[in-house]
């Protein structure tokens, strides 16, 4: 097991990272947009109505409403770009330790390369990369 | 957990969250509003000739609260609404479709107008001008409903019959001046409205259905005191 990071590069460009990292993103992205969207109409739609009168909605909703559409069209953006990082973060330790399995594989079997193979202390797949390098030390 | 239980609990929990969906609706729906009169000629007549008349009326209250108040007077009763600096108004929720049936009246007669500065429609101060003797609101919902439109018909001491204000915080709300003057003070007015084409005429669209009608009499921002009267408010009825 490498205990420092060796692999710099956490967007890798494979398939299936591409569709881990999606899936992640729209995993936390979907949900929370359903929640919001049914917060913000249920909080603003209760309070219209228990205003009712035109009047007291465009002296007390709209202002509220206004300023809250502003704040909100400026954190989405930044709110989104931080999903997008630890979606990236989780895919990487994902897919970067099946990459590196594939790869040092594909280099032992050509005989570049006999030593076992390294996964990093965060990554995942521990318990495979332990019983192929049993598997390689057999040989 | 073995599937036959998993399947038991995924059953209970949808179960539960139906009923709870069915009370829920059913606690929307159910508002338990009492029935009105029915309209010899539309959906619905408010007549204000007896002490209960106003159950299945909520009043919204914003800046002190205004009277109202079912008075009997000379064999008919009406509704009061008296306000010392303060604003208030009532509002019944009632449904009919403009295009079927679309026209309503009502009766209003102003006893006293808010005592405006002179020359206040020169000022910018939008807050300032809003008190009206005399306010009817015609809803028409939307959802979500701060997007909803609304007819509102005033009673304007100082501008001409006929004006259309524009509300530029709200503007689905359109403040058009049905009676105006002080030569009426005083005096029983009937206005009849044709909703439909007042609201076609001035959102440049047809209307949805109406939700709900309203009534208002204030005179907080000018602090000062008005007082009118309503009755034989009718809606949701044809053209003759």
């Amino acid at each position: 097991m490498i205990k420092n990071d060796l692999r710099k590069k956490k967007y890798l460009g494979t398939a299936f990272q591409k569709k881990l990292l999606f899936l992640v993103f729209a995993a936390a992205v979907i949900p929370a947009t359903v929640v919001a969207l049914c917060l913000y109409y249920l909080i603003f739609n209760t309070l219209s109505i228990q205003m009712f009168f035109p009047e007291a909605i465009a002296v007390n909703v709209m202002p509220v409403l206004n300023r809250v559409n502003i704040i909100i069209a400026i954190a989405i953006p930044i709110i989104l770009l931080i999903i997008w990082l630890i979606a990236l973060e989780l895919s990487h330790r994902i897919a970067g330790p099946l990459y590196r399995l594939e790869k040092e594989l594909g280099e032992i079997i050509a005989g570049n390369k006999q030593g076992p193979i390294m996964v990093r202390r965060k990554d995942e797949f521990h318990s495979l990369a332990a019983k192929i390098n049993k598997l390689i030390l057999k040989r | 957990m073995k599937i036959k239980h998993q399947k038991i609990i995924v059953t209970g929990l949808t179960a539960v969250v139906i009923v709870c969906a069915l009370l829920f609706a059913a606690f929307l729906f159910n508002s338990g509003r009492p029935p009105y009169d029915k309209s010899l000629r539309g959906v619905a007549w408010f007549r204000f000739n007896q002490q209960d008349s106003l159950d299945g009326w909520e009043e919204k209250i914003f800046n002190g609260r205004v009277l109202y108040s079912v008075k009997d007077g000379s064999g008919k009763g009406y509704l009061n609404a008296y306000s010392q600096q303060a604003a208030s108004g009532i509002l019944r929720w009632v449904k009919f479709n403009p295009k079927k049936h679309p026209m309503i009246s009502w009766k209003w007669k102003v006893v006293r107008f808010p005592d405006r500065k002179p020359g206040i429609f020169t000022d910018s101060s939008w807050v300032e001008k809003d008190d009206y003797a005399a306010r009817f609101y015609v809803i028409f919902p939307r959802f979500p409903f701060f997007r909803l439109e609304c007819l509102e018909y005033v009673w304007d001491k100082d501008l001409p019959a006929g004006t259309v204000l524009d509300n530029a915080n709200f503007p689905n709300l359109k403040i058009i001046v049905a009676s105006s003057g002080d030569k009426d003070l005083g005096k029983w007015i009937n206005v009849e409205r044709n909703v439909f084409e007042d609201f076609r005429k001035y959102f440049g669209k047809s209307p949805g259905d109406v939700g709900a009608i309203a009534i208002m009499t204030d005179a907080d921002n000018t602090a000062s005191t008005a007082e009118a009267q309503y009755n034989d408010i009718e809606v949701g009825y044809d053209k003759k």
